[in-house]
């Protein structure tokens, strides 16, 4: 009963004028002949039935779920790959628990920071979403942020890994790690496990994410026991890094460190080999994808990065069974760390979804993505804190023969 | 900075100057005919880049066929470009001009964008380019040594064809007075079609070497290194052949002293060479080499 008198408010809110002239109908009965008493009873009824159908409809509700994602233009290759993990997650776990269905609905921002405003405002606005799976790059997610922030409706980001992304914003969260403690890994990584005790960096300036890794590497390195011998600054965009490398040259270091993305790393690398400079290299995530080995051709080999996961040693159970219903459906058995990541941002969404009386209710989900704890998601296990970061592991990799292989675990 | 490590920089400036004046010479030999900033150079040069990655990593082709298919293809697309845009506005306000390159340079971006996709597409090298060379203790790449070599000899051939040879001499004429040159039954329309033949060849060397120095080609890689050249340009003088040449080893070598003496502010190179450009403006209006616009060019 109760729920068909809420479909009934449901329906009175919808279409107000129908109600209206109902009621006015509705109050003349009383000075109407039978018949036509009669015939009223008649609609009432039908109205009932209709109010019934209606509220059978909506004991199973549909909650929507949106996803910013860059699937054309200069990102499109690691935007494609970690919406395939968010649809390959749905498609394997569609309802919730109490029955409701999840529908995705995708926004391409195109890589571009108005473009991602302009989704999330389409998302939150228009089609009412519950949380927001996006976007990508720390740049674009910060702007995602900002605006679901105001609307009180929850971010997952995936691989958005700059520190300062959910300072002082309530309902941003991440499943990826933070620069801070990818800088540690590196840092810790070179001195413990390589013995390497001096460093030339390299940062973009015109990169947050660089900036923010290469400031947590330094201070990690330091407080280590190591030391920065050089630091140059570049910009994105730039090809020629003759000038750069001649100088880590004659600096002569133990080894580079590189928090940059692929074209830029990659050309330094090319260069560095051409006047002889063999030392060792590392970068974070930025490099983590096929684009930089091509780039990179022979240059590359034995470079080393940080990862969210690598395929060949899956951490969980449930990577294990992704990994396998994944090669299953699509014939590929090699899961990018982006995918699974991706993946992570639905299941985390969804776990906590089914923790809250009314899944809908986005501040209930997003208190109950923070609380999550011990999570076993695709990529590892991830527990969230109060301000939405997930504490996880991470993994090493190095490039051999072209393909990047896994080297090992570095858990928080 | 120890004398080993200057030597490898100067190397380096010389080499990324060489580029720029290659890509250089182009704006000022169009400037020169046609009062015009063709803008659209700089993304010819991305094709020639383009046309030697297609040559040689979808075609098969050796490298020197994809360097003579880049150049010829580029030079008909520059005349190409000559003859559907600009030709039919001979008569228009140079504004219009301008605006109709703006145009050229968004258009062969975003079908570039269409047809490869915007990400970056690694240049298959050939191996004896990237074969390291020991002078002295100094390690250089082939390339290198190779690139500003091929600039000093097209350097020579353009001269020669400007001061030795009849085409040259009407070019001249050209640049001193279009409608006198008409008037004395010289077609300048095949001129000026001749100019951006030229212009955009040398263009699609720039772009081969460029991309063989950096091996990445993408649909918008012309853009801010057909800023840098025009820069080049100004900076020598535009109109100056041998001005796009000093001003390319300028902006080429500032770039290479900023990230070498002050490493802090490497990011920054672009802009110290775009400070430079300001400063050479106010004290010689013309450029280093440049001489009254009002007469003759080259």
């Amino acid at each position: 009963m109760y729920l068909i008198l809420e479909a009934i408010y449901h329906d009175f809110k919808k279409f107000p004028k129908k109600y209206a002239n109902f009621k006015v109908n509705f109050s003349n009965i009383t000075d109407c002949n039978k018949n036509q008493k009669g015939e009223y009873m008649r609609k009432l009824a039908t109205l009932a039935t209709s109010v019934a159908l209606l509220a059978s409809v909506s004991v199973a509700k549909e909650i929507k779920v949106g996803a910013v994602m860059p699937m054309s233009g200069p990102l499109a290759a690691y935007g494609q790959v970690t919406y395939e993990g968010i649809e390959f997650a749905h498609k394997l776990q569609p309802t919730l628990k109490n029955g409701d269905t999840i529908k995705l609905v995708l926004v391409d921002n195109k890589g571009d920071k108005v473009e991602t405003a302009t989704a999330t405002t389409r998302l939150i606005s228009s089609d009412k979403v519950t949380a927001i799976l996006g976007a990508l790059t720390s740049t674009n997610t910060a702007q995602t942020i900002a605006i679901a922030d105001k609307k009180k409706i929850p971010v997952i980001a995936s691989v958005a890994t700059n520190d300062k992304l959910t300072m002082k914003r309530t309902f941003a969260n991440r499943v990826c790690f933070m620069d801070s403690f990818q800088g540690e890994v590196v840092a810790n990584y070179a001195l413990k496990d390589l013995g390497l005790k001096t460093a030339v960096v390299i940062v973009d300036q015109a990169q947050v994410y660089s900036l923010g890794l290469a400031k947590a590497f330094q201070k990690a390195f330091k407080k280590g026991g190591g030391k920065i011998v050089k630091k140059i600054k570049i910009t994105s965009g730039d090809k020629d890094f003759k000038a750069v490398v001649s100088q880590i040259k004659s600096a002569n270091p133990d080894f580079m460190f590189l928090p940059l993305y692929h074209p830029e790393a990659s050309m330094i690398a090319r260069q560095s080999k051409q006047i002889g400079l063999n030392k060792p290299m590392f970068s974070g995530d930025g490099v983590a994808n096929q684009v930089f080995i091509d780039l990179g051709g022979k240059a590359v080999e034995g470079y080393m990065f940080t990862d969210f996961f690598d395929y060949s040693a899956p951490p969980t159970q449930k990577s294990k069974d992704f990994i396998a219903a994944y090669a299953k459906d699509t014939g590929k058995k090699e899961l990018a760390s982006f995918t699974a990541l991706g993946a992570d941002t639905y299941f985390l969404l969804v776990d906590a979804m089914n923790r809250c009386a009314d899944p809908s209710d986005s501040i209930c989900v997003n208190e109950q993505i923070k609380a999550t704890k011990g999570f076993e998601g695709v990529s590892g296990i991830i527990n969230m804190d109060k301000s939405g970061n997930a504490t996880r592991s991470a993994v090493i990799k190095v490039i051999k023969d072209g393909k990047a292989v896994y080297k090992t675990t570095v858990n928080p | 900075m120890n004398f080993l490590e200057f030597m490898q920089q100067m190397v380096n400036g010389f080499s990324l100057g060489s580029m720029y004046a290659l890509i250089a010479i182009g704006y000022t030999m169009v400037y020169g005919v046609l009062r015009l900033i063709n803008f659209a150079h700089g993304d010819i040069m991305m094709v020639g880049a383009f046309l030697g990655y297609f040559g040689m990593a979808v075609l098969d082709l050796p490298f020197v066929a994809a360097v003579v298919l880049s150049v010829v293809g580029s030079a008909l697309l520059g005349m190409l470009t000559d003859k559907v845009a600009y030709r039919p506005l001979r008569e228009a306000p140079k504004i219009s001009l301008l605006i109709t390159a703006i145009g050229i340079s968004f258009f062969l971006e975003n079908i570039f964008n269409v047809i490869f996709g915007g990400t970056s597409k690694p240049f298959p090298v050939p191996a004896y380019m990237e074969e390291i060379v020991n002078i002295g203790g100094l390690t250089l790449p082939a390339s290198a040594l190779m690139v500003p070599a091929v600039t000093l000899v097209l350097l020579g051939a353009i001269l020669w064809v400007l001061y030795k040879t009849k085409y040259g001499m009407a070019i001249r004429a050209l640049a001193f007075d279009v409608n006198t040159v008409n008037l004395m039954g010289i077609d300048a329309n095949k001129i000026i079609m001749i100019v951006f033949g030229m212009g955009s060849a040398l263009a699609a060397i720039g772009g081969i070497f460029w991309a063989v120095n950096y091996p990445s080609v993408e649909p918008m890689m012309g853009v801010l290194i057909g800023l840098k050249a025009f820069a080049a340009a100004v900076v020598g003088g535009i109109g100056s052949v041998g001005g796009a040449v000093i001003g390319g080893f300028i902006i080429g070598f500032t770039e290479v002293v900023v990230v070498a003496f002050l490493p802090e502010y490497g990011g920054y190179k672009d802009a110290f060479a775009f400070v430079l450009l300001i400063l050479v403006l106010l004290f010689k209006p013309t450029g280093i080499l440049g001489i009254n616009f009002d007469k003759s060019r080259f």
